[in-house]
């Protein structure tokens, strides 16, 4: 089925925030950042904004009439700064005026007086301060202290990536509308609706019903408006609260990069042990999380962080830890794989490294170390494999042996050209790690001229969500998916909803609507059964009719559901879903973590350019665990995405703070994403299908964060590159490999002075005569 | 015939002059913007220059828009972007950056493409600007949009509006004869939902369809 929002895409007519026809009166709010990283307040001058024309009101965190805060896990992070500023581009003030520009204009006129406090940008110095979020957590299996003497090699090392910019295209906003009896109605560019729910009524100071938050839809979010999308809703519903009057703010592109946090950048330690024959036997991992300056989601990612450490590996002895640490950098938050792909990236470094040094392919480690069913994961749950089919499926079905002999020749034969060869394979875990958050709850209406409607906590933002909540709908009463409305999100319609995040929001919310949809069904049933006097038992519902013992009756939807309403039988059902069997301890950091795994291997080949360290990604071929899809056209295109945001991670996107906490990289001009060009020239996707779980709905399985890991695969695919050059390159495992760093890489450690390539090729190397 | 009348002659002299006073009017607020603007700034900002306020005095635009004329009145500051979707109450061009970076606000200007936040709403006076919602013919799309429809070229739907509108440009402008040239061709729009292999299909589609559109 295709997606829903088809024609209203093309057509320019989807509705996101920002296309919210505006209300008379509707004012503008924007914010003041803290100019600087860290510091003590002094003084701060709003009386000029004050003045300005078109304003209204210029909010301080004196004006808050709740508590001052948003933090969601954990109470540190103030709405409006009042003693302290601890990122730049902390909101400060907020200006309302009755226009955008005049707003705008207005922060300009704002001054602030603050005394400088150290800045910490790095992790590994705020641990050494003892500035952590959160006590550190250790993850551990079978005794890595003892294990090490059993080990032939022992390798050690640092690697370390760097943060991601979400960049969704649409950025972060809010408008709020005051309604009657004190209450708001709060539009959010949110994936998380009960989380801007709570922090409006915190900082209002409003109980949780008169608060409303609706959603349309989104333009993209990656996890950057999952808990990043409070502050702005918040601002504005305190603006309403206290006006009366609808307030607005849309961030500038700008204002968003710089005000809010991003992929947490981490640098971590490893040491991984091998026994003779290259099975792992220890490993060892400490990782430093970049937490920035508030706790945000932080705890929950380092979480995921160790639930990851070993990808897709069994390994017998564990010991993983890790660090949130606190810096002055904006609130570092979810982004796709929420901690996840940065222990893999460690775990993957290891691995190069061994490769390296035994002088071997990685993939004769990985392929060895691949986790079996039943195999235990460090958190302690046993593993329902798919690892070594989707391995396996990938070597024959892409040939991986011949393209490694193609590669060989081509490297063989072109000096400035090196290509180079990895293999990823990937296992990710689906459900919230906080067990509380897998539950999702829907409400079904069906009317009685036919149509139905849904409503659930999921939120649209491109992952196909309701396409495949309508598809639940439809199946489940065998109609035309024409009959079904999938709403917009509401808190009022569905209530203490957990965000659209964890890979898991069909699963949740179609589960929930499976069994709403499922209630009402059997009550029509009944009715049907009576009304052609047989058998419940023989009753069946089939493509709008109802099928007796198989035979069509003239009892088509329209008039069943007419039926049943007149017969006063409810044909309305809100149902409540929650994940079973998951659990998990945390004094002895383990359980039964996730629903299910995801498995699936990618095969990455790049082309580099040893003149001038750009490079190509020639092609990225992927094995892909989906069970059973539900839309695969959707799915397929969550993959693609997937892997060009996981390429971007590791390759062109570099954030720059400098050393005063200061965002350099503040537009799409200085950092970029992937753009057209630069998407892989082919991407493949086969579909590993299995049916052994049966928790996600209808068999499928979760697709939205695993293929970002794919991208992993193109770092060390460069690497391999670069060393085709430069056997003795020295590369140190630092994400993302930008040409930049591939061109240092290439002429590092004695540079490999070709006297081949000045043979061969004269011209060009009088333009390598670097260094 | 060399004596000037009276009557209808004054009215046409009146009209003149203040043709001519219009003239100037823009002419000298389009120096005082390129020359002057630290010291227009500044007069703007301490809110005292009355004349500062003359400078955003709006001038009329006539203009085509999905094939409806409009005569407008608009601050010569207003970029085309804002006017469409403020004014104009089109919210299908989208604002992605507002710094001609992202692509989302592409329209045709004249059949051409265009990045709207960077084109100043007056410098379309007297020009046909199409955009997504003047595509499709009342419920008959646009080739561009069924093929991106076919293709699924589009996850969250942001950037689809610019995509579709670029991806049109790009054949109209003969830049569509192979994969590569496309890529190379539509790298100024971004998609962060990556769904570039479906954009790429799509337009390589209606290129392969050969319509004049
Ligand atoms: S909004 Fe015009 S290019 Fe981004
Ligand atoms: S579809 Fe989301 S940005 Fe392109």
């Amino acid at each position: 089925m295709k997606n829903i929002d088809s024609k209203t895409h093309t057509r320019g007519k989807s509705i996101y925030l920002d296309d919210i026809p505006l209300l008379q009166g509707t004012l503008f709010g924007a914010a003041f950042g803290s100019p600087i990283a860290h510091g003590i307040i002094r003084s701060l001058n709003i009386s000029v904004a004050e003045q300005m024309p078109g304003v209204i009101k210029v909010f301080t965190a004196k004006d808050v009439t709740g508590e001052n805060q948003i933090g969601g896990i954990i109470p540190d992070e103030p709405l409006l700064a009042e003693h302290e500023v601890d990122f730049c581009g902390m909101p400060v003030a907020f200006v309302v005026a009755q226009s955008d520009d005049a707003a705008r204009a207005a922060v300009k006129t704002i001054t602030i007086d603050i005394e400088p406090l150290p800045v910490i940008t790095d992790p590994r110095e705020a641990k050494a301060r003892g500035e952590l979020i959160v006590p550190p957590r250790t993850f551990s299996l079978g005794n890595v202290d003892t294990a090490w003497q059993a080990c032939e090699y022992i390798f050690e090392g640092i690697a370390e990536t760097n943060g991601q910019e979400h960049l969704y295209i649409e950025t972060q906003g809010a408008y709020v509308i005051p309604q009657e009896n004190g209450a708001l109605k709060v539009y959010s560019s949110t994936q998380g609706p009960t989380a801007v729910q709570r922090a409006s009524c915190r900082v209002t100071g409003l109980p949780m019903h008169l608060v409303e938050v609706e959603v349309t839809r989104l333009g993209g979010g990656f996890g950057g408006k999952e808990d990043q999308a409070n502050t702005w809703a918040a601002l504005c519903a305190l603006a309403a609260h206290r006006l009366r009057k609808p307030v607005k703010y849309s961030l500038h592109r700008m204002e968003d990069m710089a005000m809010t946090g991003k992929r947490h950048p981490y640098s971590s330690d490893y040491k991984i042990g091998f026994d003779k024959d290259l099975k792992m036997v220890a490993y060892e991992a400490t990782f430093y999380q970049n937490a920035g300056a508030a706790a945000d989601l932080s705890p929950a990612i380092m979480e995921r962080t160790l639930l990851h450490c070993t990808n897709s590996y069994f390994i017998p002895n564990v010991k993983a830890t890790a660090y949130s640490c606190r810096t002055h950098l904006p609130p570092n938050t979810a982004f796709r794989g929420f901690g996840g792909p940065q222990s893999m990236f460690v775990i993957e470094s290891a691995i190069a490294k061994a490769a390296d040094t035994l002088g071997i392919d990685s993939a004769v480690i990985q392929k060895k170390n691949l986790i079996k069913t039943g195999d235990e994961f460090p958190f302690g749950q046993k593993a329902v494999s798919e690892a070594a089919e989707c391995w396996k499926k990938a070597e024959q079905l892409y040939e991986v042996n011949s393209i490694r002999e193609g590669i060989k020749d081509f490297n063989s034969k072109n000096q400035i050209y090196k290509k180079g060869l990895a293999l990823m394979p990937v296992c990710f875990g689906i459900s919230f790690t906080n067990t509380a958050m897998n539950q999702a709850r829907s409400l079904v209406h069906v009317y009685f001229d036919g149509s139905v409607s849904v409503s659930t906590g999921a939120v649209e933002m491109g992952q196909g969500v309701n396409t495949k909540i309508l598809q639940v709908a439809a199946i489940v009463f065998s109609i035309h998916p024409d009959r079904v409305k999938v709403q917009t999100t509401s808190t009022s319609r569905i209530a203490n909803t957990s965000p659209s995040a964890a890979s898991a929001t069909a699963d949740l919310n179609g589960k929930a609507t499976y069994l709403a949809c499922t209630r009402i069904l059997e009550r029509l049933k009944k009715v049907a059964a009576e009304e052609l006097g047989v058998d419940e038992n023989l009753i069946e519902l089939k493509d709008e009719y109802v099928f007796v013992n198989n035979v069509q009756s003239d009892l088509d939807w329209k008039k069943l559901v007419n039926t049943a309403h007149l017969k006063r039988v409810g044909i309305s059902e809100h149902a409540n879903y929650a994940t079973p069997e998951i659990y998990f301890d945390k004094a002895k950091e383990k359980g039964h973590a996730f629903s299910y795994h995801v498995y699936g291997t990618a095969v990455t080949v790049v082309t580099v350019d040893c003149l001038r360290g750009i490079y190509e990604i020639d092609a990225v071929k992927v094995v892909h665990d989906f069970g059973t899809s539900m839309n695969p056209a959707i799915d397929i295109g969550q993959i693609e995405g997937g892997i060009v945001q996981g390429i971007g991670w590791m390759t062109m996107e570099e954030i720059i703070y400098d050393k005063e906490g200061k965002l350099r990289s503040n537009a799409l001009s200085t950092y970029k994403v992937p753009d057209i060009y630069s998407a892989p020239k082919e991407i493949s996707i086969d579909f590993l299908q299995s049916d052994k779980d049966n928790l996600a709905i209808f068999r499928s399985k979760a697709v939205g964060e695993p293929p970002f890991m794919y991208g992993i695969g193109t770092y060390f695919a460069l690497r391999n590159a670069i060393k085709a050059f430069n056997p003795l390159a020295h590369i140190p495992f630092n994400a993302p490999m930008t040409p930049e760093k591939t061109l240092l890489a290439l002429y590092s450690n004695p540079q490999p002075l070709s006297k081949e390539i000045k043979r061969k090729d004269e011209e060009a190397v009088t333009s390598v005569a670097i260094n | 015939m060399a004596k000037k009348g009276s009557g209808q002659n004054q009215a046409e002299e009146n009209y003149l002059n203040e043709s001519r006073r219009n003239f100037f009017k823009q002419s000298s607020l389009l120096t005082a913007l390129a020359v002057t603007p630290p010291a227009f700034l500044k007069a703007a900002e301490e809110g005292l220059d009355e004349k500062a306020a003359g400078y955003f005095e709006k001038m009329p635009l006539a203009i085509q828009i999905n094939g409806v004329n409009h005569d407008l009145s608009v601050e010569p500051r207003t970029t085309l972007l804002d006017l469409i979707r403020e004014q104009l109450a089109l919210p299908g061009t989208k604002k992605g950056c507002d710094h001609g970076q992202c692509g989302a606000c592409t329209v045709h200007v004249n059949g051409n493409r265009v990045l709207s936040c960077l084109t100043l709403a007056v410098t379309a006076e007297g020009k046909k600007v199409t955009t997504i919602e003047g595509l499709a013919d009342g419920e008959k799309l646009h080739p561009m949009q069924e093929a991106f429809i076919k293709y699924d070229g589009f996850q969250c739907g942001y950037c689809t509006p610019g995509q579709i509108m670029s991806g049109i440009a790009c054949i109209r402008e003969g830049h569509a004869n192979s994969d590569d040239e496309i890529r190379e061709y539509m790298s100024g729009n971004i998609c962060r939902c990556g769904a570039y292999p479906n954009i790429v299909k799509a337009i390589a589609d209606v290129k392969k369809g050969g319509q004049t559109l």
